[in-house]
């Protein structure tokens, strides 16, 4: 019986092999050198049916406690939302989901045209004026950030917050590895979480050729000083880099309106799911200025009409930056990128709307702020650790009630309760800190649950 | 190709005016390249080396794109770069329709130009050339 | 003239208009739960005043967003021969597994104990994939298959420099390579040494014994090449470089053409990577999200990213493991694209040990096919071995037909959109001039392959007598041939870009 995926069958490849004058299968693989030829069956399980394999990875992921059966309080990078039913449904489609990088254009409009909304959606959103069409996440998007940076000015420090999310730090680390880049992290004040703005001036001089800001922080906060570290940046001659998660961005300042040159993030809230981290969905947008466009990384869509009518369409451009054509000179090795999480994202921000995006910020920051209320009441705990505005992720500190994050989290998880992200390894400076995360996806109820249960331990 | 130019072997021309010379791409660059689309122009003030094997990167006086490749423009003699064609930011198309006189590209200050000329071809060579290449 | 009709959705002076032109004030496409009234502390000067993105309902958003995916080609509209891309079958249980909720709705930071069934299946999956690849260890982490030639490059530089010998700068490149080997090198610092092909289209053994040094990092290589053809001398060139203290990295693309017959680890080299949106079928999704998996020999295990996926023998239960104090650390944020692999993990369980093995060679036989019904037909050249055998993809030269009738690859490319398929890669590799690259994958059937050789064929014929058909075409599709010069010289970007223009 046939493959389902194979539709030659044995009498077909029988058939072909005679047609073309072989006798075997074997005689096609003869320049394999003997010695390095597979003379063995693979050491897999042998094929399983559809119904066994779905039972098999079914009872497996069945050992998963999703968040779907069990509140989760958990953020740091990838964030519990609501997706839409016809979201999901939209980017099933298999003329989507089949298809690959539309290098021809006349029978690929469909992606471009949902690509190109992709980045106009995000433009509107970030206050640029361009964004290509998407890398792979917000970690990666930093370290082709500061790639570019160094590109436009020539130069090869790059200044980071000191609370910046470590993952996207080392990620940064490694990205920035091969031309040998100063890293250069600036101090935060202790009370309010903002950057030491006088750090920061000292810093900045000739040679630094971004600054970096993550808004809001990874711990949660608002920088309310960006328009003056944009200010000193644009002094020096330096670019400004802004990180935000976009869900933010339908109630807060876009940070094209206070200076930012190029804007980055994390596209997986906007109608992705969580999925254990990935596949996520890195934002990279800028301004309209030459010197920065043609430094961008990623693929980028643009407009133009058909050659024998005036009919609008949709093509790749600019693709002299992009390594099929620059090779070892291109602005970034990206070719496959997160294209169906960006045409999510497109779908997700056109069924929410300027409104929908407005009421999801604030019912995210509604949750959050009820959440540290309730909490800050309970005697011991100290939320946020930071006198600041907060969006929709706060941190919360035990050190009052002396006992460690991975105690109280063990505690709450018998209670079916996924506790925030312990942070002593990440600031040991912040003593037993954890990261907590409320959006739109939490109820009442589940807030209510998490007071009660820390009302409970704390005891 | 024009008379009184010298050129290179890799297709740029060259026009002496006075103490200084004027720098393009040929014809037949122009013709390979098909649609210019962008121009990425040097820097003023910027000193480049004349072109020799092996190449480097102190002979690169910017590049010309396609929109399907990018060709790097040599420089064909040393000097320093006085002035550059800003026209082309806006027109790239003018590589194309006129690559010896609306599409220059810069204009260098030669350092070495009695000894570097004679390692250019005049119109005559670079017809050889041509031919060569088919 | 074709039957073949691409749909297509046209009003005025474009097809579907863009989403900034539908809608109207007011219109909604989401619903949201009830708000907790609080007052929030966020000072005005913080706040956004507007935000001008459509309103739409629903039905609209649904209705704009289906018929953009009408005017779209995909695999499962017909064949997409893409060479080095394996355009394959992806199959539609992989996608529900990697809906379920308990795939779907885990996040990376939960205990441990509540996300067993993920670090199992990562913990599978990886010994799967070092067994298919003959190496060690497997990192998950890279999104695609460019980010993992990076990764392997940033563990190139680590192995050297805790071997002491960190002046290593240069990484060698076939002259056929991929764009993204030298430009991943290019990322991770190394100068980038190119290396010519030989007259039978294989890496040029002398000119790889010269540029070979104690400066050699790492090669890069494929195999099979991008020609389609098999490095046969793969262990001469294994001992070249390992001779100098090179590293040799397999660039994973073309794995379809030996799954199950040969091993790259077998083969000499040291770090493999494997695209899983290719040879394991997870579908392309108009340009990703892929994976790009790196697998290791032990001697560079030390250094793969953290963290790694470890079973706990004693306490039967895995675990993420980041106590590697000489890891290189983060190339990316958490553990990779978990719902991409667990649709890969599905598709190695569907097809099984023979069922691997079967696909290469369904692939292989398919390659051979069309390269043997199309070395007959004038105009299309085979210009490297042309007698011998090729894997699962075939580059063939339509330089003869371009001599002839002054018609070439992409206008090939373009006309045969009009027969219904879609067109071949086409000017790569770049050593090879007027290419068209072939690859059908296992997946097509021999109709199709048939279809495809005699509609190459009619074009051909067609370039003859009637070229000027062929430089306006498609004509089928949606759309004809676009503007990419004017696109390029008055970039248009976004909306905001054209309301300005």
């Amino acid at each position: 019986m046939g493959h389902p995926y194979i539709p030659n069958v044995r009498e077909i490849r029988e058939q072909m092999l005679r047609e073309i004058g072989a006798t075997s299968i074997d005689e096609l693989f003869a320049d394999i050198p003997g010695k390095i030829r597979l003379k063995r069956k693979l050491k897999l399980p042998d094929a399983m049916s559809e119904l066994e394999v779905r039972r098999h990875v079914q009872a497996m992921l069945a050992k998963n406690g999703p968040f779907t059966q069990m509140p989760s309080f958990l953020g740091g990078g990838v964030w519990p939302h609501h997706i839409p039913a016809h979201v999901r449904e939209l980017v099933r489609r298999s003329e989507f989901l089949t298809s690959y990088t539309p290098y021809q254009p006349e029978v690929s409009q469909g992606m471009l045209q949902a690509l190109f909304e992709y980045q106009s959606m995000i433009c509107e959103l970030t206050g640029m004026d361009v964004a290509n069409a998407s890398v792979y996440d917000w970690a990666t998007s930093l370290g082709e950030a500061a790639l570019m940076c160094a590109r436009v000015t020539g130069r090869r420090k790059f200044i980071v917050p000191a609370l910046i999310n470590p993952e996207r730090f080392s990620t940064l680390q490694n990205y920035t590895s091969g031309p040998g880049f100063e890293l250069t992290k600036i101090g935060y004040d202790r009370r309010a979480g903002q950057l030491d703005l006088s750090q920061l001036r000292k810093e900045l001089g000739g040679d630094v050729a971004g600054v970096y800001v993550e808004n809001p922080s990874y711990l949660g906060f608002l920088e309310t000083q960006v328009d003056e570290v944009a200010k000193a940046a644009h002094e020096a001659g330096t670019l400004f880099v802004v990180g935000v998660n976009p869900i933010s961005l339908g109630l807060l300042k876009a940070p094209g309106d206070y200076g930012a040159d190029i804007v980055i993030g994390e596209g997986q809230p906007l109608g992705n799911p969580v999925s254990f981290g990935g596949p996520l969905l890195g934002i990279f947008a800028c301004r309209d200025d030459t010197r920065l466009v043609r430094q961008m990384p990623g693929r980028l869509i643009g407009m133009t009409t058909a050659l024998d009518s005036r009919t609008r369409g949709y093509v790749m451009v600019l693709q002299t930056r992009e390594q099929h054509i620059r090779r070892e000179r291109a602005t970034s090795s990206i070719c496959s990128n997160e294209a169906l999480c960006a045409v999510t994202a497109a779908i997700y921000l056109a069924s929410l709307g300027p409104r929908g995006l407005r009421e999801l910020g604030e019912a995210c920051a509604a949750n959050a702020n009820y959440a540290m209320r309730k909490l800050k009441a309970i005697k011991g705990l100290k939320v946020p650790i930071f006198d600041a505005p907060h969006f929709n992720e706060f941190t919360l500190n035990c050190d009052g009630i002396g006992i460690s994050v991975a105690k109280l989290n063990a505690e709450l998880l018998k209670r079916g309760i996924q506790g925030g992200k312990p942070l002593r390894g990440e600031f040991p400076e912040l003593g037993e800190t954890s990261l907590m995360c409320v959006t739109e996806y939490h109820t009442k109820d589940d807030i209510d649950r998490l007071i009660d249960a820390l009302v409970e331990i704390v005891r | 190709m024009q008379e009184g130019l010298y050129y290179s072997l890799e297709h740029e021309w060259v026009k002496i005016e006075g103490k200084l010379a004027r720098v393009g791409v040929t014809d037949y660059a122009q013709r390979k390249l098909g649609d210019v689309v962008y121009i990425e122009l040097p820097e003023v003030r910027k000193q480049v080396k004349q072109v020799a094997a092996p190449k480097g990167k102190e002979m690169e006086m910017g590049a010309v794109e396609s929109i399907k490749a990018v060709s790097v423009v040599y420089s064909p003699l040393s000097g320093e770069v006085r002035e550059v064609n800003r026209e082309l930011q806006d027109r790239p198309e003018l590589v194309n329709t006129s690559p010896y006189s609306d599409g220059w590209i810069c204009v260098l200050q030669p350092s070495a130009l009695d000894v570097e000329l004679k390692n250019l071809m005049d119109a005559r060579a670079y017809a050889e050339y041509l031919k060569k290449l088919g | 003239m074709t039957n073949y009709r691409q749909a297509k959705w046209v009003s005025d002076s474009l097809l579907e208009p863009l989403i900034f032109e539908l809608g109207k004030p007011g219109r909604a496409g989401y619903t949201l739960p009830p708000k907790l009234h609080e007052q929030l502390k966020i000072s005005k000067n913080l706040l956004r005043e507007k935000l001008e993105l459509p309103e739409l309902s629903e039905v609209e958003v649904v209705r704009h967003y289906t018929r953009l995916s009408q005017m779209n080609y995909g695999v499962d509209s017909g064949i997409y021969p893409l060479g080095s891309c394996t355009m394959k079958y992806n199959p539609k249980v992989c996608e529900e597994l990697a809906s379920l909720e308990e795939a779907a709705c885990v996040h990376p930071y939960q205990a441990e104990d509540s996300v067993q069934g993920a670090l199992e299946l990562m913990y599978r999956l990886e010994r799967c994939l070092a067994e298919i690849a003959g190496v060690d260890r497997v990192c998950l982490h890279p999104s695609a298959g460019a980010h993992g030639e990076f990764v392997a490059m940033l563990l190139t530089r680590a192995y050297h420099k805790f071997k002491g010998d960190g002046g290593r700068a240069q990484v060698i490149v076939p002259d056929s390579a991929h764009g993204t080997n030298p430009a991943s090198a290019a990322m991770a610092g190394y100068e980038v040494v190119t290396v010519p092909s030989d007259a039978r289209g294989r890496v040029d053994l002398k000119a790889l014994e010269a540029a070979a040094s104690e400066w050699t990092a790492a090669l890069m290589l494929t195999n099979p090449n991008t020609l389609g053809l098999f490095e046969d001398r793969i262990l001469k060139i294994a001992e070249i470089i390992h001779g100098v203290g090179g590293l040799l990295f397999y660039d994973g693309a073309n794995l379809n053409g030996v799954l199950g017959k040969a091993r790259p680890g077998d083969m000499g080299f040291d770090i493999v990577h494997f695209n899983l949106h290719k040879t394991f079928s997870t579908p392309h999704g108009g340009g990703g999200p892929g994976a790009g998996p790196v697998g290791v020999k032990r001697e560079i295990e030390k250094f793969l990213p953290v963290p790694v996926v470890e079973f706990d023998e004693k306490r039967k239960r895995y675990y993420l493991d980041y106590d590697r104090p000489h890891s290189i650390g983060k190339v990316k944020a958490f553990y990779g694209n978990f719902g991409v692999l667990v649709k890969a993990y599905a598709y190695i369980l569907l097809m099984g040990a023979e069922g691997l093995a079967e696909v290469s060679e369904a692939a292989v036989l398919n390659a051979n096919y069309i390269m043997r019904k199309l070395s007959g037909t004038k105009g299309y050249e085979l210009k490297f071995d042309s007698s011998g055998l090729c894997k699962h993809e075939v580059v063939f030269s339509v330089e003869p037909l371009k001599r002839e009738t002054g018609i070439g690859a992409k206008d090939i490319a373009k006309r045969l959109l009009d027969y219904g398929m879609h067109a071949p890669t086409y000017y790569f590799p770049p050593i090879v001039p007027e290419a068209l690259m072939i690859e059908p994958t296992e997946s097509e059937p021999k109709e199709e392959l048939d279809r495809l050789v005699e509609a190459l064929r009619a074009i051909a014929d067609e370039a003859r007598k009637s070229p000027d058909k062929l430089r306006s075409a498609p004509t089928a599709t949606a759309i004809g041939r676009l503007d990419e010069v004017k696109a390029s010289r008055e970039p248009i970007l976004s909306w905001r870009m054209y309301r300005k223009a």
